[in-house]
């Protein structure tokens, strides 16, 4: 495809010939935080972020999505994806989003993720400031960002755009671009191969040492348990992770008992009822009872089970589980440490 | 022939009753084309002796006398449905029991009066058996529908049993605790759709605990992350979930 550069005083004419034409998504703040949320004004933007609650994955499979509304016996699909600019998003999310669109893709391909998906246009953005439990720069150094459409590197005096795709040189036509230079891009590689070395936590192992002493310790109880003590089992770890993909589906009525919507919303392994199931007849079992097992499942999860088939591990170091838990105890860092360290 | 349900009050301020008819279309009006109310004291004059297909029961149990009437409505009732704090839990009335001289800081002088004698507040299922609990001080209309929904359609309605921080991260709201509040949404009883801490005042989890609540984590939470002192950190729960807690007095 093609890098371009954008002038600092024509950047923001960008954005704005962009929201006039299309929806955009990006970074805003809220209180002392970041969310994405649909930009109503370009000064709304705010790529000097350090990381949003909740990861991006949430316009294509929100937190709470129908997917489909019944009247009487009849059932209609929720499916309506609306054309969309993800705009500002981390190389750590865009890892995150490749593997969801994976998963979401194998064995039975869910449609209501991938419409969302398809109709979103990706466009990637330098980590200006670092999150404080960021670990990105020490976890799945092998797998590179794939699948956006584009990427803005900021630079001196303006951004160079890498355009991927056509859904990203598209969004060429909105602003002043001209042909990046030698040094610009020289300029924008460093400032991208030094956003990586800014992470303050770093998993001190290489991926596969860690999957396999990880593995190795699953039989210690006593040290999951431990990790686990504080645990309130809330969940927090689980809804703001960037790779998690677990729903629960449930059918509601309205309040006219005859239509009603077939809704799905995110669950999480550290919720206590996660894991039980129905032994019929009324009765039930859960297989992962103890804080402690469940504590381990999600790091097993996140850094063993899926490797293989993900190409590394299923963490991308964002660090929200970390900045979300109130006890301080799901920190992948200080539980993945302290095990390769023995 | 429609479900036949009435409304009964124990120990309550009876808000949960008004609370109902405030829901109006969106959720009372409508569902009466669907259910024939035969008794709701708030609401209407006339009573019931025949059987009831649902009973709603607000309140806490918290006089010995009130258990022969919660014994006849459970007889005559298929399902009974604790609904609102104090007859999920005992809720905020639960707190008396812990507070040895309320008669004569409430009420002075007439302390004595015989009215004024009741035990320890609990839940109606402390007499009775109880099937299903809204809970919520006052309960939220959006589970009243979906309870009743799914029993008018002979399914198992499903009754959230995980904490407030689940709807707060879904909701991107940001955490009391990162504002440098406290809250007790880590322990608190999900369902409500976490309105307080939206609105930006801390969960006091009004819904009462989930059922393995970590009370030891908590108070270590409410001190080093929430500011609390130890003595207000370990009573802090109190409010709402007095008989959740791990010191509810049993009697």
């Amino acid at each position: 495809m093609s890098v371009k550069f954008i002038k600092e005083t024509d950047f923001n004419d960008f954005v704005g010939k962009m929201m006039e034409a299309r929806t955009v998504v990006g970074p805003v703040a809220k209180k002392t935080k970041f969310v994405f949320g649909e930009l109503e004004s370009v000064d709304q933007l705010r790529l000097d972020y350090d990381v949003t609650i909740l990861p991006p994955k949430k316009l294509f499979f929100p937190p709470r999505q129908d997917l489909l509304k019944f009247h009487g016996q009849k059932g209609t699909s929720c499916i309506c994806p609306q054309p969309k600019v993800l705009f500002g998003v981390h190389y750590y999310d865009i890892k995150a989003i490749d593997q969801t669109d994976f998963l979401f893709n194998e064995n039975n391909a869910d449609q209501n993720y991938l419409a969302n998906r398809e109709a979103t246009t990706i466009i990637g953005t330098t980590i200006q400031n670092v999150s404080p439990r960021a670990f990105f720069g020490s976890v799945g150094k092998n797998v590179n960002p794939k699948g956006h459409d584009g990427f803005l590197t900021r630079i001196n005096g303006g951004w160079v755009f890498e355009t991927l795709t056509s859904k990203g040189r598209d969004l060429l036509d909105f602003g002043k671009f001209i042909d990046a230079d030698d040094a610009q891009k020289a300029e924008a590689a460093k400032v991208n191969t030094e956003e990586k070395t800014k992470s303050p936590e770093k998993i001190k192992a290489e991926g596969d040492v860690v999957a396999q002493k990880v593995r190795k310790s699953f039989s210690e109880d006593e040290l999951w348990e431990e990790f686990a003590k504080d645990c309130f089992s809330c969940g927090s770890c689980n809804i703001v992770c960037p790779t998690c993909y677990c729903f629960d589906v449930q059918d509601n009525w309205n309040v006219d008992q005859h239509s009603g919507a077939r809704t799905r919303s995110w669950d999480g392994c550290l919720k206590a009822d996660f894991a039980e199931c129905s032994l019929g007849q009324g009765a039930c079992e859960n297989f992962r009872e103890t804080k402690g097992s469940r504590f381990r499942h999600r790091i097993m999860r996140k850094a063993v089970y899926s490797n293989e088939k993900l190409g590394g591990p299923a963490c991308v170091g964002c660090g929200r589980c970390s900045l979300s838990c109130t006890a301080d105890i799901a920190d992948p860092v200080n539980v993945i440490n302290r095990i390769v360290e023995g | 022939m429609a479900v036949r349900v009435a409304y009964f009050d124990f120990t309550c301020c009876e808000g949960c009753q008004i609370e109902m008819t405030n829901f109006g279309d969106a959720a009372f009006l409508e569902l009466l084309n669907h259910v024939e109310v035969v008794e709701f004291r708030e609401a209407m004059s006339e009573k019931t002796t025949e059987p009831i297909d649902i009973a709603f029961i607000e309140g806490s149990f918290s006089r010995e006398s009130d258990r022969k009437r919660l014994e006849e409505i459970r007889e005559r009732a298929s399902i009974v449905i604790a609904y609102g704090a104090c007859a999920a839990t005992g809720g905020i009335n639960a707190l008396k029991n812990h507070q040895g001289d309320y008669k004569k800081a409430v009420y002075g002088k007439d302390s004595e009066m015989p009215h004024l004698d009741s035990m320890c507040a609990r839940g109606v299922d402390a007499a009775i058996k109880v099937d299903y609990k809204i809970h919520g001080c006052p309960m939220d209309k959006n589970e009243f529908v979906r309870v009743v929904s799914h029993l008018l359609h002979g399914k198992e309605p499903v009754i959230p049993d995980y904490p407030v921080c689940v709807e707060c991260k879904q909701n991107e709201t940001v955490c009391r605790y990162q504002l440098g509040d406290h809250c007790l949404g880590q322990v608190a009883r999900a369902g409500c759709g976490a309105p307080c801490p939206a609105d930006g005042i801390p969960c006091e989890a009004c819904r009462g605990f989930v059922s393995n609540p970590n009370e030891e984590a908590l108070e270590k939470v409410l001190i080093e992350n929430g500011g609390l002192s130890a003595e207000r950190a370990k009573y802090k729960s109190r409010m709402f979930a007095a008989n959740h807690r791990s010191d509810a007095v049993k009697e």
